[in-house]
């Protein structure tokens, strides 16, 4: 018989051990020891039900056949355990067999003992085991002792209770730290797709989110259209159980794992993300789940997709899914994307855990798109602000070569007029003796060399002439002037030209031109580089158009349009970057000033420039002229 | 046979004039700055002269003035480096404006328009 003495003894024990660890298996087996030694029993077992409620696992015991473990389910209401957990009542049954409430369990033996006291373990109203104790004699279970493993259940509530707080705690730790590492290789990636990858990856894995499968959508705004961007999960059932055990081995440094599975882009090639990056949903069509997640920015959960009225037999088809979730990604009040997971491989049912998870994992999506739609429309900006800097600098680079170049030019001008004048005069004696000479190969020699630098200063002398007409396209002396006198005179320079070239010259005058403010010698500089290029690349031939128009309805400034058109085979991309850029040139003897000329005379003009390349065909230039002085049509 | 006076600072470019005139068949005389080219002009009849612009003691378009003052009717033409005079209306007085080049046949050709004017 226990005394209170002894009953006290075992409560402070028990107590002791309940309190000392927060490993729940290591405190029922010191539990049962203490019960086992002090209570005098054959036997004692210690149960715990299942999440459910439906089972009673044996975790500890003492004195049965079978190892404490969870190989030992017994049913609830089945047998006097079953019925305690059940009625939540506690039974001492001196001849526990004659109770018609004995079920005999062959794997426990229980028939072996004949009294039996067994007690619920109770915690929030709710029986969450039971505790058994077994004497081989026949025994009357005092009040004492009842009260004793009642006062032990509680114990165990306790220990149960903490033990299942410590697990939370672990987890939420364990998730705080996945979502850390998660967050940290987001930040570390500026590229969308990876940082796309990184989160969808912590949606499906074990550790995180623990869906089978992800697929994100994103909102198109061009199409008005939802479409695939990106799937995560296995090929395959068999692909799953390999890539979960890989993701279970790696996760000791998820940082570091997560950063190198980003750069390998391996996820691209996975046939599971080509067949989600080949989806697309019209927004504005036929209703479904995904486009009603992404207008009503609301999260779904769908249990049974055959039941809901968004999910039609062939949205089940093509996507194979059962059970699944969708959720928006939102930003600004503006929906990005939706998020689609489900467990089409393991068919669990998809937990609060997971969907309170992936919302968090959605809100992060939602992040990186932003972040990397701001960063990209920085990099748009900075580039503009460059572009706008690199015209800035070439403007000044302009004026600088304007003022600097007519004082060298003026310079360099005399003496090269006397090179140039006495090679030529050179060149004429050394022809008069060199005819008298013919014999003296030397002479000959000396004749070509004097031609060189009388050619070689003609060059010169042309460049310092476009130098100069540069430096002076800025000022203008305007005129009243009809442009087709302009081009007709220009067309009368070359028309020989042309001709001994095979060029075709077709001239298209516009009827009733209306008078421009021109310069005219500029102008007329313009038409003589343009027809100069066009003569030099159509050297073996071609059809050379000009044709001038007048578009008086054509939005203001009203204009004169002047197209021309050469076979010439166009410009090659690279060159034709540059082609307004001074000093650039593709001819192996050009000062690379003459279509730059061009445009600061046609914009001197108020007017614009612009050539269409056809390469392998041609080019067409298009010269539009206001009628009005620029000046003027700025004050209106 | 024609008497050409070349008034130019850069001593090469008179030789050159000189040299390409005389093969043209003219008397040459040459001045290498405003002082010299007023001597010659007082102690001979040319029948055509040509001023460069740009000299360091007096401009080719001040000694135009000069000249045109005094012998209206003898033709002067102006050479410069470049066509930068071209919009000075005082220029208007001579009879001919060349833009220097190594190439002097405009400048022939120049001559032999004012004489046959």
């Amino acid at each position: 018989m226990i005394d209170d003495h002894l009953g006290l003894e075992i409560l402070k024990e028990i107590a002791r051990i309940a309190s000392s660890t927060l490993d729940l298996d290591e405190t029922l087996e010191k539990i049962i020891r203490v019960i086992q030694n002090k209570m005098r029993i054959d036997a004692s077992a210690i149960y715990l039900a299942d999440d459910p409620g439906n089972l009673l696992h044996l975790r500890a015991s003492s004195g049965l056949p079978v190892e404490a473990s969870g190989h030992v389910k017994l049913e609830l209401g089945k047998g006097v355990t079953g019925w305690v957990a059940e009625h939540k009542r506690t039974l001492a049954l001196p001849e526990a067999m004659q109770d018609p409430r004995f079920v005999h369990f062959p794997e426990i033996q229980e028939e072996r003992f004949v009294s039996m006291l067994s007690v619920p373990i109770l915690f929030d109203d709710a029986c969450i085991g039971v505790i058994n104790v077994h004497t081989l004699d026949r025994r009357d279970f005092s009040a004492v002792e009842t009260a004793i493993v009642e006062t032990i259940a509680n114990q165990v509530a306790g220990a149960l209770r903490n033990a299942l707080l410590f697990h939370n705690s672990q987890r939420l730790l364990k998730e705080q730290s996945i979502l850390y590492d998660i967050s940290l290789a987001v930040q570390t990636t500026l590229k969308l797709e990876h940082g796309l990858w990184v989160i969808l990856s912590g949606i499906t894995m074990g550790e995180a989110g623990g869906f089978n499968r992800a697929m994100l959508f994103l909102v198109n705004e061009k199409t008005q259209s939802l479409d695939g961007e990106m799937g995560i999960g296995p090929d395959s059932p068999e692909d799953a159980s390999r890539i979960w055990a890989e993701w279970g081995k790696k996760n000791i440094d998820l940082l570091n794992w997560i950063m190198i599975e980003a750069d390998r882009d391996e996820f691209k090639h996975s046939k599971f993300n080509r067949f989600v990056c080949s989806l697309s949903f019209p927004l504005g069509g036929e209703r479904n789940i995904l486009t009603e997640t992404a207008l009503q920015k609301q999260p779904f959960v769908v249990t049974d997709p055959r039941q809901h009225h968004l999910v039609s037999q062939e949205f089940i088809e093509t996507l194979g899914i059962e059970a699944f979730a969708t959720v928006p990604l939102v930003a600004h009040e503006t929906t990005l994307g939706v998020i689609l997971v489900d467990n089409r491989y393991n068919r669990r049912p998809i937990t609060q855990e997971q969907l309170r998870l992936l919302t968090r994992f959605t809100t992060h999506a939602s992040w990186v798109i932003e972040n990397t739609r701001l960063f990209s429309k920085l990099l748009d900006t900075n580039q503009e602000l460059l572009s706008t800097k690199e015209q800035l600098i070439e403007k000044e680079k302009l004026a600088a070569l304007g003022e600097v170049s007519a004082e060298v030019a003026h310079e360099i001008k005399n003496p090269l007029v006397s090179i140039g004048g006495f090679a030529r005069r050179l060149e004429d004696k050394l022809k008069i003796i060199s005819a008298q000479h013919a014999e003296i190969a030397d002479l000959k020699k000396a004749v070509e060399y004097s031609n060189i630098i009388h050619n070689e200063v003609d060059r010169l002398e042309q460049l310092l002439k476009n130098i100069l007409l540069y430096s002076q396209a800025g000022t203008l002396q305007r005129g009243d002037t009809n442009i087709n006198e302009i081009i007709e005179d220009v067309i009368s320079i070359f028309k020989s030209g042309f001709y001994g070239r095979n060029i075709n010259l077709n001239y298209h005058p516009g009827d009733r031109l209306p008078p421009i403010q021109l310069d005219r010698q500029k102008i007329r500089q313009v038409f003589i580089n343009l027809f100069y290029n066009a003569m030099d690349c159509m050297s073996e031939g071609g059809e050379f158009s000009i044709e001038t128009r007048a578009h008086p309805q054509d939005g203001p400034p009203e204009h004169v349009t002047v197209r021309i058109n050469d076979t010439g085979g166009g410009i090659p991309e690279e060159a034709f970057q540059n082609i307004f850029n001074p000093f650039f040139t593709t001819k192996s003897s050009g000062t690379g000033l003459g279509l730059s000329i061009c445009r600061k005379i046609i914009e001197g003009h108020g007017g614009t420039i612009h050539i269409v390349n056809n390469i392998g065909t041609g080019i067409t230039i298009y010269i539009h002229l206001p009628l009005q002085k620029p000046a003027d049509y700025y004050k209106n | 046979m024609k008497k050409v006076l070349v008034v130019d600072d850069e001593e090469n470019i008179r030789l050159l004039y000189r040299e390409e005139l005389e093969d043209e068949g003219y008397e040459v005389v040459v001045a290498g700055n405003a002082k010299e080219a007023l001597e010659a002009f007082h102690s001979t009849d040319f029948d055509v002269i040509t001023l460069d612009i740009k000299m360091p003691d007096m401009d080719g378009i001040e000694l135009l003035r000069i000249i045109k003052e005094e012998k209206k009717e003898i033709p002067v033409i102006l050479c410069s480096a470049y066509g930068r005079y071209k919009q000075d209306f005082r220029i208007w007085a001579s009879d001919a404006y060349v833009v220097k080049s190594a190439d002097l046949d405009e400048l022939k050709l120049t001559i032999r328009q004012v004489l046959a004017a």
